[in-house]
């Protein structure tokens, strides 16, 4: 199930615009990530995308129904969102909170019956959550809460799944963990995943395409290696970046005035890594 | 693996509240100012009226009283469930947010108004609608204050509360002075929570009022689990989140009211009784609301039947004894929460 998104412009009340004529079109099975500078629409596309927001102009349509068409319990079946992390007021276990995710399969009155069970069981398990089903949040790890929101999204079913930042907060183990989830997902279970990161780098190593958001509206889409270019970064960031490559993929260290290898040669995987001319003066 | 919520479980659960709730009802109706014996009462009314005053006593005095406290107790639990679900505020409880004052001034207006005398609190339909609406309004007044404060964060939301309760209470104050002096100890007492005896036709209709609100409260209950996670994420899970919350706000706001008109102002049974039952059987609201309803109804009456005889032959209200237990659970509660809430702010 792909999604298709034409001329979307967005702007919050009496602001500027802040996405302006966005169109895309992602097929069923991609892996989309969504980066760029902050304050720059990253969430807000990903909350249009989602419903959440209305578009001031333009369409999203997700298996060429337009949103709107849906109604909520409706598009719950299609589209999964994991917000970035926060720990729920009330303690709810592992378990409980993706059980919720079987909400929009339930009608007054039911309870979780055996499909609903075995999306519970098969979402901890594809996450590795069962063994600490039982625990409350708050006795959990960054990385294992995480793990618990994406075990939520996979138990509802969706074709579609949207994350926000869902590697912030985390080290760089369970970011790479996460990644490697989602890539899963999208290889093994071929769901469309669309991922909002500031990670450049693992981004590279992980997503098919990408769009990069420009302050101001402006934004770059196509796969990760051209959109991800040095001079597009730098433009975009606004911030003196280095690369290199790994294997067959580029990389980018951007480093500020003070940083301590910004004049002379960087090392990583025996790769040399040479400033750009303009830096070697 | 953990084992969800069956329907099985849940029932075996709320028949064993609901036997707790039997015992401290029997228990209680047999201790009073007045010693009676069970065995007279088994005897039955006698002859003629009057002949036997145990059963008088028993039938006629103390099991309208226990029923009622019973009601009141179940629907203020209830409805606290139900506010702090849509709120997502542990603290909220329809004395704290005003809720309770809110129905309370609505009730004393229509009583100004000529809708009915104080004897028949609760009673009349005119006077059930005034405490309706004026608990709805409250809700929406605290609610819009605190977003105007900063938001529908824990803090703003209670002191939009204090503030609304502060109001609200002067405006009762005022109101009281104008009743006439041979109803104003009537008054007060109401005001302070104070559960009468009334008559079987008021306990059967505030009894049906009641019970379908929490059974309407109960039929969205899996969607309160959802709305605790905020409203994006509601919708996300296919909540519709103004909806859920319009009906919750209504369906507490309305067992409130009639709660409120049948024993006036009984403070913290929304707050105690939810997080007591919360600990023990855990947030899940399809067995936290009815079982908070059974408890909350045992916790009023054990308070009314303290308030009956601690002073005998003289009365405390109800709302007195409420309030000495759940202040301190409230200033524990917001301390333990306080700190929750730091703790998830550095995370």
């Amino acid at each position: 199930m792909g999604i298709e998104v034409e001329n979307l412009c967005f702007a919050y009340k009496s602001q500027a615009e802040i996405l302006k004529n966005i169109s895309f079109r992602l097929d069923e099975g991609s892996f989309l990530s969504i980066a760029g500078p902050n304050g720059s629409g990253k969430t807000t596309l990903l909350n249009l995308l989602s419903g959440l927001l209305k578009s001031t102009a333009g369409a999203v349509k997700i298996d060429d129904c337009l949103l709107q068409s849906y109604s909520i319990r409706h598009l719950a079946k299609k589209v999964a969102v994991v917000r970035q992390e926060f720990v729920p007021i009330f303690e709810f276990s592992a378990m409980q909170i993706v059980s919720m995710a079987r909400s929009p399969y339930l009608g007054t009155f039911a309870f979780e019956g055996e499909t609903d069970q075995k999306a519970i069981a098969d979402a901890l398990e594809m996450t590795d959550t069962a063994r600490f089903a039982e625990r409350t949040l708050n006795h959990l790890s960054g990385g294992e809460r995480q793990r618990v929101f994406i075990a939520r999204a996979l138990a509802q079913n969706t074709p579609i799944l949207l994350l926000d930042e869902p590697t912030s907060f985390l080290d760089i183990k369970h970011q790479v963990g996460i990644y490697d989830l989602l890539k899963r997902m999208q290889r093994e279970y071929g769901k469309t995943i669309v991922a909002v990161t500031h990670d450049i780098n693992l981004t590279i190593q992980y997503a098919d395409e990408a769009l990069l958001l420009e302050a101001g509206g402006n934004y770059h889409i196509g796969k990760t290696s051209d959109v991800f270019s040095l001079k597009q970064i730098e433009k975009v960031f606004g911030v003196r970046t280095f690369t290199g490559k790994v294997g067959q993929e580029n990389f980018f260290l951007p480093l500020g005035k003070f940083a301590k290898s910004r004049e002379g040669c960087l090392t990583a995987d025996n790769q040399i890594i040479t400033p750009r001319p303009a830096d070697s003066k | 693996m953990t084992e969800l919520l069956t329907p099985r479980r849940l029932i075996i659960r709320l028949i064993l509240c609901a036997a707790l709730l039997a015992a401290v009802m029997f228990v209680c109706s047999l201790i009073g100012t007045q010693k009676i014996s069970l065995g007279s009462v088994l005897d039955g009314p006698g002859i003629a009226a009057g002949t036997n005053i145990d059963y008088d006593i028993y039938v006629r005095v103390r099991i309208p009283r226990i029923i009622l406290a019973a009601l009141v107790g179940a629907a203020l639990a209830a409805s606290g469930v139900a506010l702090q679900a849509i709120l997502r505020n542990p603290l909220a409880e329809p004395y704290i947010l005003g809720i309770s004052s809110g129905a309370a001034l609505g009730v004393i207006t229509a009583v100004l108004l000529g809708a009915g005398g104080l004897s028949v609190f609760g009673s009349g339909a005119s006077i059930s609608v005034f405490a309706f609406l004026f608990a709805l309004g409250t809700v929406w007044l605290v609610w819009l204050v605190g977003h105007l404060a900063g938001g529908s964060g824990v803090t703003s939301l209670l002191l939009a509360g204090v503030v609304v309760n502060a109001f609200f209470s002067a405006v009762i104050m005022l109101l009281t002075s104008l009743i006439d002096s041979q109803q104003l100890r009537t008054t007060i007492y109401w005001l302070m929570g104070n559960i009468g005896e009334r008559d079987f036709s008021t306990l059967l209709t505030s009894a049906v009022f009641i019970v379908a609100g929490i059974l309407g409260l109960f039929a969205i209950c899996q969607k309160l689990n959802v709305l605790t996670f905020g409203t994006k994420d509601a919708q996300s899970l296919g909540v519709n989140p103004r909806v859920v919350t319009f009906t919750a706000f209504a369906l507490a706001s309305f067992i409130t009211a009639v709660a409120v008109g049948l024993s006036g102002l009984v403070g913290f049974v929304g707050l105690i009784v939810p997080h007591s039952v919360r600990l023990v059987l855990g947030p899940d609201h399809r067995q936290l609301l009815p079982a908070s309803a059974f408890v909350g109804a045992a916790f009023v009456v054990i308070c009314d039947t303290i308030a009956r005889v601690i002073i005998a032959p003289a009365q405390f209200p109800v709302g007195v004894i409420t309030a000495v237990i759940g202040g301190p659970v409230f200033l524990l509660l917001l301390a333990r929460y306080n700190k929750k809430v730091g703790y998830q702010r550095w995370v």
